[in-house]
């Protein structure tokens, strides 16, 4: 087929997991854009990421990410409020969106014969959101109602203290739903702004996967608003954070179980080598009953209700998390037996345990990959952040991790390098 | 009788099987609330020559999930694995079900876990919303409870009584439902065994009559109120199974349904507001949720009032169903693309005696359902209203109040 005129250079990728290879594109204006045709899916799905997550507001701006998200869907020129959803709904579609730390991603899950009408509506109402007065005002009400859902989670509460005492003044510290003073104050304005610096051709990425003709599309998309998007005024600035080792304890109203949690910092999410170490290290530590955490705390010792450990990637540097749930009097206890798992652990893995741990990440990988929107789902974020590889490419990665090299990341799992939070019932 | 089907998809790298049995909470014996779930829980801990930890090793060795859950009506084993590994892992689901040990320390174990997990829960005010509501829609009986159970009552239940449940497990109205291109030796293996399994019968529990309509009210020191209306209505198989599908559609499956576009769109009245109705053997329950700054809980009381009394006073704008028509047609499509999901189905389906093609042929009688037919069915159905509220006490005065003054007056004349 032919493929527009790119600016930079694309992997040649291969089939891989029963999948034909990703065709890799991009827009005139140089959106990058992957496409997966499947002929025999039955659905079709489309994603457009963007790299305007809450870690690209300014000071007073917390929230707008999302609050824009939620604004995106209260229409657009042409386009009145609820229209969109309207339409797709009309046709058995299902429409989503989520904001994260560091991308916004808009998501449509279609029967095929809906992408024509997808593909010109989703764009014009991700890029030209109408932003009118009274829906804003409105949604902003909704948005609220979001935050108080949340906050009247204890559980929310206590991982939201955690990220704050981990990350600082960092924006991964901040709530991504926002902070309510802010939350009050933004305008529309205000929120254009925001659109207009951080929703550019340069920042993001469009994946379809599914049963569709990839020619029709790209000349559909070339068509709309996408393409005609321009760069961002500056390259956006990939930093880094420091990482605030420490303890701390919280009391928190209506809270029933106590909880144990810890942070560690890890490598960025583009780092996807010494990230698969860590995720290997997360495996053995805490999944499955024959994990060296759950194993001793849960199963022996009989002193959490449960205990996981995950490994959350991030663009600025990425965290591994332990959550530990308890009765408040076995918590001294808890945080004594995690310390010491830890400080055994540091002695060696043992063989069977890392094959263990991966075949579980292994097969955790082509598990994830068995819908049509989870397979979409991947290819734009690898899109998103210039790092599209194989399908298959984890599991590579995964066999070139031995004994030897997961040992010399040890000394990142020690307990005295991470951020401590022990959250009681008030 | 059982049945062993095989969804095949020849090729496929994965293999997702369910085995189902009719033995979920809805058995709990009186005073046992929680036996089932654990019981599912247990089984996960030993069977055959495999105590809890070799178990372990077996299953988390080959990267398969396997889990084992109570639902209200069934007893589920759902396993992801490599095909490769189906030899070991299918044989070792049947063996769950055919040798479970329920060794006591396991036993106890799997028993406080739960109790910690129902110990957590309280922390959140949608459960406990929702806990309320079953108990005001079904009292103490079968449905009543959340399939972890009650704490006093999973608290008191011990091995021996977990050993005699399981007695019950090789049942021969069990299901196996497989998605994926297992050998047919592997198949045949299977079939032979799971054909011999014939327990005895099971003691059934009599669900409590349909409830007159009742305002639960918990008091929960939160900034929001959730409030649930829930509605006793009928099981899978039954005729109006359909039309309410339609109905719970309408009211709460995507941005464009009724609910989402009232209470939150045109009134900012809440961030999460949806419908349920699980499908269950018989009468499902027909919930309508949101969550709500306690402030404004009379004008979300009206605003639901309003929804539930314009269904039985008027038959839905023709554009209203055929929307509701093509999200259900849609939902059928779009959650059947992963073996999982075609397993799941096919073995729910099965389980309560419904043919394989009964979705295929549900949708195929939709175009026949007109107007008349779904308000008949709200006004059959829609009747009595349970409404659960939690949230602060101010709160709670302000929903008495409402609920006196406006639901108690009943629907209008002339229904």
């Amino acid at each position: 087929m032919m493929v527009a005129m790119s600016e930079r250079p694309l992997a040649v990728l291969r089939p891989a997991l029963g999948f034909p290879a990703p065709i890799q594109t991009s827009l005139s204006n140089g959106c990058p854009v992957t496409l997966l045709p499947l002929a025999t899916a039955s659905v079709v799905c489309m994603e457009f990421w963007c790299q305007a997550g809450s870690l690209q507001e300014l000071p007073g701006e917390s929230g707008l990410a999302h609050f824009l998200e939620h604004m995106v869907f209260k229409g657009s020129e042409g386009l009145g409020p609820g229209a969109f959803d309207l339409q797709i709904e009309s046709l058995g579609g299902y429409s989503n969106a989520a904001t994260g730390f560091d991308e916004v991603h808009y998501h449509l899950l279609l029967p095929p014969e809906g992408l024509g009408l997808a593909c010109e509506l989703l764009p014009r109402l991700v890029l030209q959101p109408s932003l009118e007065n009274a829906a804003f005002q409105l949604e902003r009400q909704v948005v609220l109602e979001e935050l108080a859902q949340s906050e009247d989670q204890p559980e929310e509460l206590a991982f939201q203290h955690l990220l704050s005492q981990a990350c600082g003044s960092h924006g991964y510290g901040r709530p991504i739903l926002g902070l309510k003073p802010d939350l009050l104050a933004h305008t529309p304005n205000s929120m254009g702004a925001f659109q207009q610096r951080n929703y550019r051709s340069d920042r993001c990425a469009v994946a379809v996967g599914g049963n569709f003709d990839p020619e029709l599309l790209l000349a559909q998309l070339e068509a709309g608003p996408i393409a005609r998007l321009g760069r961002a005024a500056q390259a956006s600035p990939r930093g880094s954070f420091n990482f605030q080792a420490g303890r701390q304890q919280l009391a928190l109203p209506r809270l029933e179980s106590a909880r144990l949690l810890m942070a560690w910092p890890c490598p960025a999410a583009r780092e996807l080598d010494a990230l698969m170490g860590h995720e290997l290290w997360a495996t053995v530590l805490a999944e499955g009953r024959r994990s060296r955490l759950v194993e001793e705390l849960r199963e022996k010792l009989q002193l959490v209700e449960s205990i996981d450990l995950d490994i959350h990637p991030l663009e600025e540097g990425s965290l591994a998390i332990l959550e530990a749930t308890t009765e408040p009097e076995n918590l001294p206890r808890v945080v004594e037996a995690v310390q010491q798992v830890l400080q055994g652990v540091q002695e060696g893995i043992r063989p069977q345990e890392l094959e263990r741990a991966k075949r579980l990440l292994g097969h955790g990988h082509s598990f994830g990959l068995e819908a049509t929107s989870q397979v979409t789902h991947q290819l734009a974020q690898a899109t998103l952040q210039g790092r599209l590889l194989d399908l298959d490419a984890p599991l590579q990665r995964l066999e070139s991790w031995d004994l030897e090299r997961l040992q010399a990341l040890a000394p990142a799992w020690d307990p005295a390098q991470a951020s401590v939070l022990e959250v009681l019932p008030a | 009788m059982n049945q062993l089907v095989c969804l095949a998809q020849p090729g496929a790298a994965i293999l997702a099987a369910r085995l189902v049995v009719p033995l979920g909470s809805h058995l709990d014996p009186p005073r046992r609330a929680g036996q089932q779930q654990l019981l599912a829980g247990v089984l996960t801990r030993g069977c055959g020559d495999l105590d809890a930890e070799a178990f372990a090793d077996v299953v988390e060795g080959l990267g398969a999930n396997l889990r084992c859950e109570a639902g209200d009506d069934l007893l589920v084993v759902a396993l992801k694995c490599a095909l490769a590994d189906a030899n070991t892992l299918l044989p070792l689901m049947l063996q769950m079900l055919e040798q479970p040990h329920c060794a006591a320390p396991q036993v106890e174990l799997e028993r406080d876990l739960n109790l910690q997990a129902l110990q957590r829960l309280q922390e959140d005010p949608f459960h406990l919303c929702h806990e309320q509501l079953r108990h005001q829609l079904f009292g103490s009986g079968p449905y009543g409870h959340d399939p972890l159970g009650l704490a006093p009552q999973l608290a008191s239940i011990g091995p021996k009584q977990l050993q005699q449940a399981a007695l019950q497990l090789p049942q021969a109205r069990a299901q196996l439902v497989l998605a994926g291109d297992p050998e047919a030796s592997l198949l045949e293996r299977c079939q032979e065994r799971f054909s011999q399994w014939s327990a005895g019968p099971v003691a059934e529990q009599s669900v409590a009559p349909s409830p007159a309509g009742s305002l639960g009210l918990l008091a929960c020191d939160t900034e929001q109120a959730v409030l649930m209306l829930g509605f006793r209505t009928v099981g899978l198989a039954h005729g109006d199974a359909l039309p309410l599908r339609l109905l719970q559609v309408h009211l709460g499956v995507g941005m464009s349904s009724r609910l989402f576009q009232v209470l939150r769109e045109e009134l900012g009245l809440a961030y999460d507001v949806g419908t349920d109705l699980p499908a269950r053997r018989r009468d499902s329950p027909f919930v309508w949720h949101l969550s709500t700054s306690a402030e404004r809980l009379p004008e979300a009381m009206d605003a639901l009032y309003g929804e539930w009394q314009a269904l039985r006073q008027a038959p839905l704008a023709e554009a209203a169903l055929a929307l509701a028509k093509a999200k259900l047609r849609g939902q059928e499509a779009l959650g059947r693309e992963t073996g999982s999901q075609r397993a799941d189905r096919l073995a729910l389906l099965l389980s309560h005696g419904l043919p394989a093609d009964h979705n295929e042929r549900a949708l195929e009688r939709l175009g026949s359902i007109g107007p008349e037919q779904v308000q008949a069915v709200a006004q059959r159905w829609l009747l009595e209203p349970s409404l659960s509220v939690c949230g602060p006490a101010e709160a709670l005065v302000q929903a008495q109040r409402h609920w006196d003054q406006c639901w108690l007056q009943g629907p209008p004349p002339g229904q």
